[in-house]
């Protein structure tokens, strides 16, 4: 039987979705991510400054909001 | 004048209400409410009709091949078939099509019921296109009967083979007359121990009715058997399997595009409707003739095909994980093979869930038309056993990602109900856009269908997660700074 949704889907069927990280590599780059957040800051703690807030906090919150999303993926909640 | 006519009418619309008593033996299901007097209109006559119930499995599936033809002076496509009011709410699966071209899919149909408590409703079954005066057409119908086969006697021993009885009517419910029918009931094995047998001048060839072949049985050829006519029979026949049914099945499919994952789960509410232990349950005697593996009235083993790719399922219950599983990944399928914790005997119940993983890659495509996205996913998986299981109800959620919108859906199940809502769970702000369709009366014929659903998703909205813990932590950073430069030294303030 054909229906509309069906063709979409066939029509497709060339362009499978392809998450930017693999279920393989999750693990590995929510670890990476979340490290350099705990690094970063530490070195926040050793030097706190108003410039360094932003210098420093924004990537680790980056890698710590990114990281955080990858590691949950990697442990089996997939959100 | 103006008043007493909207006066007239407060009482039509008040005695409407005071009529219009709820049928609550009927599950939800939208069908169209006709007045009592409706008859269906004498248009069209049955000119030949062969009926095969099928009872290899634990519900008798239903095939009605019938020609149908137009008596009536213009043409006609309202096809009516009439069921008793018990019957109806226990008929699953109802298909259409036109035997002759069954690649032009199914017919429209739909449930017509009557304004007060009747005896019988009917099925509406539309014809595509209307047939002509004196036009014949041939139609295929099928459906399925849940919870119709009653265990005769209702205890049986540990061991013991179980009959069960199933009661129709020889002559096939129709709205119309019906020229020349036969039925046909196929057992799953030759030993049928007690079957009405008609007069054989009721038969059209003045035969004993029923005619045996092996384990098939045919009733009539019936000339000329009038609207509505009915000759209830019953066959009692061996059935040791089990009468696996399941009063609810809830169905989870989430989306995960950060983790290009689709994790189903699965929870039964099941049941053996067979026959009940006469004694206690004996442990000593089960395990004695588990070796021996001879066919038993309880619910041993539970074999769940799923597709190839299936990863991490797991298989809990009330209790906590059942160990009795055992999972073997292959190329063409998986096989989840699931052994309850207890064997399920005529009368009890088991409820559990089951869940795997799957690669979205598989299930997900995207339309080159932008932000869209396109999800293929089947309705129902689910066990395939030879004995078959039945689905009083099965709630199907699809939990799309977090800002999903414009949410279109298509599936060859009748679907009774279908809403979207948001569905809150692990790092959500606003709550995922969840896709709930619910049918009834299902059974695992229906394991092949698939629900192909449409969203869009703006890569903005995909970024709400990351961003929004991002924020957060961002926010403990400058909180850090802020407290960690308050002086809150006793004494005299130092100047450098």
């Amino acid at each position: 039987m054909s229906s509309p949704l069906l063709d979409v889907w066939e029509a497709a069927a060339a362009s499978p979705y392809q998450p930017t990280v693999g279920k393989g590599s999750q693990f590995t780059v929510g670890f990476l991510l979340l490290l350099v957040a705990f690094l970063l800051a530490g070195v926040f703690s050793l030097n706190r400054s108003f410039i360094n807030v932003s210098v420093i906090g924004i990537p680790a919150s980056l890698a710590f909001g990114f990281g955080a999303v990858y590691m949950i993926c990697a442990v089996g909640v997939y959100v | 004048m103006r008043s007493l006519t909207s006066v007239i009418s407060c009482l039509a619309a008040l005695s409407s209400y005071a009529a219009a008593e709820l049928n609550l033996s009927q599950p939800l299901l939208s069908k169209q409410v006709l007045s009592t007097t409706f008859t269906p209109p004498q248009v069209f006559k049955n000119a030949n009709l062969v009926r095969t119930t099928n009872l290899d499995k634990g519900f008798p599936r239903e095939t009605i091949n019938v020609i149908i033809e137009n008596i009536d002076a213009k043409p006609q496509s309202e096809y009516y078939l009439p069921f008793e009011s018990s019957l109806i709410s226990r008929v699953g699966g109802f298909e259409v099509k036109d035997k002759k071209a069954p690649e032009k899919g199914p017919f429209n149909v739909e449930v017509v019921g009557f304004d007060t408590s009747s005896p019988t409703e009917f099925y509406l079954i539309h014809l595509p296109t209307a047939l002509a005066p004196k036009e014949q057409q041939t139609l295929s119908i099928s459906y399925s009967v849940l919870s119709a086969l009653t265990p005769v006697p209702a205890q049986i021993a540990q061991s013991d083979k179980q009959y069960v009885q199933f009661t129709f009517s020889a002559y096939t419910p129709s709205a119309y007359l019906t020229e020349k029918q036969k039925s046909k009931v196929k057992f799953p094995n030759a030993d049928v121990p007690d079957y009405t047998t008609l007069p054989a001048e009721v038969n059209a060839d003045k035969k004993a009715d029923p005619q045996k072949q092996g384990s098939t049985f045919s009733y009539g050829p019936y000339n000329n058997i009038p609207a509505g006519a009915e000759q209830l029979v019953s066959v009692r026949y061996e059935f040791t399997k089990p009468i696996t049914h399941a009063s609810l099945l809830e169905r989870d499919v989430e989306v995960s595009h950060w983790g290009g994952n689709l994790a189903t789960e699965e929870r039964y509410w099941l049941s053996n409707q067979g026959a009940s232990l006469k004694n206690h349950f004996s442990r000593v005697e089960w395990q004695k003739t588990s070796y021996m593996n001879p066919p038993t009235s309880a619910l041993k083993q539970l074999n769940l095909p799923l597709a190839p790719g299936a990863l991490d399922p797991y298989f809990t219950d009330d209790i906590g994980n059942v160990s009795t599983s055992r999972f073997r990944p292959g190329v063409r399928e998986s096989s989840l093979e699931l052994k309850p914790r207890y064997p399920i005997f005529g009368g009890w119940k088991y409820t559990f869930r089951v869940g795997w993983d799957s690669n979205l890659s598989d299930h997900l495509r995207k339309l080159s038309t932008g932000e869209s996205y396109v999800l293929k996913v089947p309705f129902l998986e689910g066990p395939r056993n030879p004995e078959g299981i039945q689905y009083a109800r099965v709630t199907l959620r699809v939990v799309l990602p977090e800002g999903a919108k414009n949410v279109k859906y298509s599936t060859s199940v009748p679907i009774i109900d279908s809403q979207t809502s948001l569905h809150q769970t692990f790092m959500d702000t606003i709550g995922r856009t969840s896709l709930t369709l619910t049918a009834i009366n299902l059974s695992d014929d229906f394991r092949d269908r698939d629900l192909i659903v449409t969203y869009d998703y703006p890569w903005t909205a995909g970024f709400r997660k990351p961003i929004v813990f991002t924020l957060g932590t961002f926010a403990v950073f400058a909180t850090w700074w802020v407290v960690g430069s308050l002086d809150n030294s006793i004494g005299k303030k130092k100047t450098v």
